[in-house]
């Protein structure tokens, strides 16, 4: 079982845990992965071989955790079974933190499966926040939002994104999951400047980074996570992480078109050689900051 | 209570993505008397709203795609394929935050309305047969039991993997293909466990035999025997050895 770890502990580029790299994972303790982020969802409850291996793997290696389907911003009632396993599985994993999306995945019950965009409206935003503050007081660890991307407003908008995400951050008193590529991929479907965009945000409350490829479908770029990451994503990465001046863990994630294990380290690398050079001058004065301040 | 904006902004997304596609794209936001401006925003961004349908209609479908590929070539063959599939996400039943338990709920939903089965009656069981082995490879864990033993005796009970299925079906479902989508209709019996490795494994059964399965995990063995009409125990001992060495059957304790 693995034991709690401090937030400091995590830095680097880690992968995603995913079936298909399970065998080799497991296999070897030198694979010079940091860390891996896991999602609960596709755990709990599930057995058999992949989930053995996966569990050993999460036993040794040091895990963070990324749910999908909690519904942060939704109206359905929290599934409880579901928070108790979750909260078991969060100590046993040792995470520092959890993250969720901050968005809606179910209306009235039914599971869609699908990050869909809150209204950028002052409503949404105090709902979102009085659902954020409730989930973080049954978690054991404290609670990550990551924004989205979002391909449509849901109805007419109040605000903008920066200023909802902002807001709902400040409100709920939470971490922030800052998914680079998602601010990259919305600059390009609704045209702003994503270090402009950036600047506006409490970036002290980031506490992970999420770096991915994307697509362009018709005139709009979609996050699909199926691709290399492009070179002004890993520009923004390092923008981002050279304004923090601390190294916050980066995950880079995968989850279509899934390459050989052996290439997903390759391209590991060499996010994490462009980590590396990011926070060059900043790595002998900063000690690993407790940032999560909840 | 009048219900919020958010939620009622949340409901049209929901209908947008889970009926059937409206003419017009801010008709179901209208419909619950949201604000003009909401339904014209709909309206306004016709092209992102498609691709959030076709999104997450494709996170609830390609799961069935992947799990029933026999059931969707016999249902393509016919040009109803997408009926079902949009029967299916209207009825929202979809109810788990588990990617995994959408194929579930499918299953469940067939069973529940009967869905095409007035023309195929063996819809359910070929879905069933189809989900088989993925939840058996995937059933959870169960703690060590240490009231077992290995060797099989005339006054036992047989202890069954908890993951292991014996099924009954009244056609061949496990011999379809998808370019042989239709089963003999003639009653069939599956076991399905997990292997060693953790694999599923699938065998078939004559009746007697999965009858004694099915018997012998509350009654001794020899009596379990006797009324199936088999006077000597011991072919059915040394299959149940056979069982056990292959992973279906844990092992064999005293009736309590």
């Amino acid at each position: 079982m693995a034991q709690g770890r401090s937030p400091g502990s995590f830095q680097g580029v880690g992968l995603g845990l995913r079936r298909a790299h399970l065998d080799e994972v497991a296999a070897r303790e030198d694979h010079g992965v940091p860390f891996w982020e896991t999602c609960p969802e596709n755990l709990i409850g599930d057995g058999g071989r992949h989930h053995r291996l996966a569990s050993a793997i999460l036993d040794r290696d040091p895990v963070l955790t990324h749910g999908l389907a909690i519904s942060l911003g939704g109206f359905d009632p929290w599934d409880g079974d579901y928070l108790r396993e979750l909260d078991r599985f969060l100590v046993r994993a040792g995470t520092p933190w959890h993250s969720e999306h901050l968005c809606f995945t179910g209306v009235d019950g039914s599971c869609l499966h699908e990050l869909l965009p809150l209204p950028f409206t002052h409503e949404a935003a105090r709902h979102t926040i009085a659902r954020a503050r409730d989930l973080q007081a049954r978690l054991p660890v404290p609670l990550l939002l990551e924004n989205i991307t979002y391909y449509a407003h849901l109805g007419e908008p109040e605000m903008d994104e920066a200023a909802f995400i902002a807001e709902v951050l400040e409100g709920a008193d939470v971490g922030w999951l800052l998914d680079v590529n998602n601010v990259y991929v919305n600059a390009l479907n609704f045209g702003f400047d994503p270090k402009a965009w950036l600047t506006r945000m409490p970036l002290d409350r980031v506490a992970q980074i999420h770096i991915a490829g994307h697509k362009k479908f018709g005139s709009i770029t979609v996050d699909t996570h199926g691709a290399d990451v492009i070179d002004p994503v890993i520009e923004l990465m390092q923008w981002t992480l050279a304004r923090l001046g601390r190294p916050a863990p980066v995950l880079l994630e995968r989850d279509n078109h899934i390459p050989d294990f052996g290439d997903l380290l390759a391209e590991r690398a060499r996010i994490q050689a462009a980590y590396d050079a990011a926070l060059a001058p900043a790595k002998t004065e900063a000690a690993p900051a407790e940032v999560v301040r909840v | 209570m009048s219900e919020s904006r958010t939620f009622r902004l949340q409901r049209a997304m929901a209908s947008l993505i889970l009926d059937d596609e409206p003419e017009d794209i801010g008709a179901p936001a209208e419909r619950l008397g949201l604000p003009a401006g909401d339904p014209q925003a709909f309206r306004d961004q016709p092209e992102a709203m498609d691709l959030y349908r076709e999104l997450a209609r494709l996170s609830l479908t390609e799961p069935l795609e992947t799990t029933f590929p026999v059931l969707k070539a016999l249902l393509e063959g016919a040009e109803v394929w997408e009926d079902c599939a949009q029967a299916f996400l209207s009825a929202r039943v979809v109810r788990s935050t588990h990617y995994r338990d959408i194929a579930p709920s499918f299953l469940g939903w067939l069973v529940d309305t009967g869905w095409g089965q007035d023309r195929w009656p063996f819809l359910a069981e070929l879905a069933h047969a189809e989900l088989l082995e993925v939840l058996v490879a995937r059933f959870p864990e169960a703690d060590l039991r240490q009231d077992l033993h290995d060797e099989p005796g005339p006054g036992d009970v047989v202890w069954l993997d908890p993951g292991t299925q014996v099924v009954a079906y009244a056609h061949a479902v496990h011999r379809a293909t998808e370019a042989a989508p239709v089963p003999e209709a003639r009653p069939t019996h599956l076991l399905a466990f997990r292997d060693e490795e953790g694999e599923a494994r699938v065998l078939e059964l004559t009746a007697a035999t999965a009858t004694l399965l099915v018997q012998a995990r509350t009654r001794p063995l020899a009596e379990s025997a006797a009324a199936l009409g088999l006077s000597d125990p011991a072919p059915a001992l040394a299959l149940l050895r056979d069982l056990r060495r292959q992973g279906a059957v844990l092992g064999f304790r005293a009736p309590h």
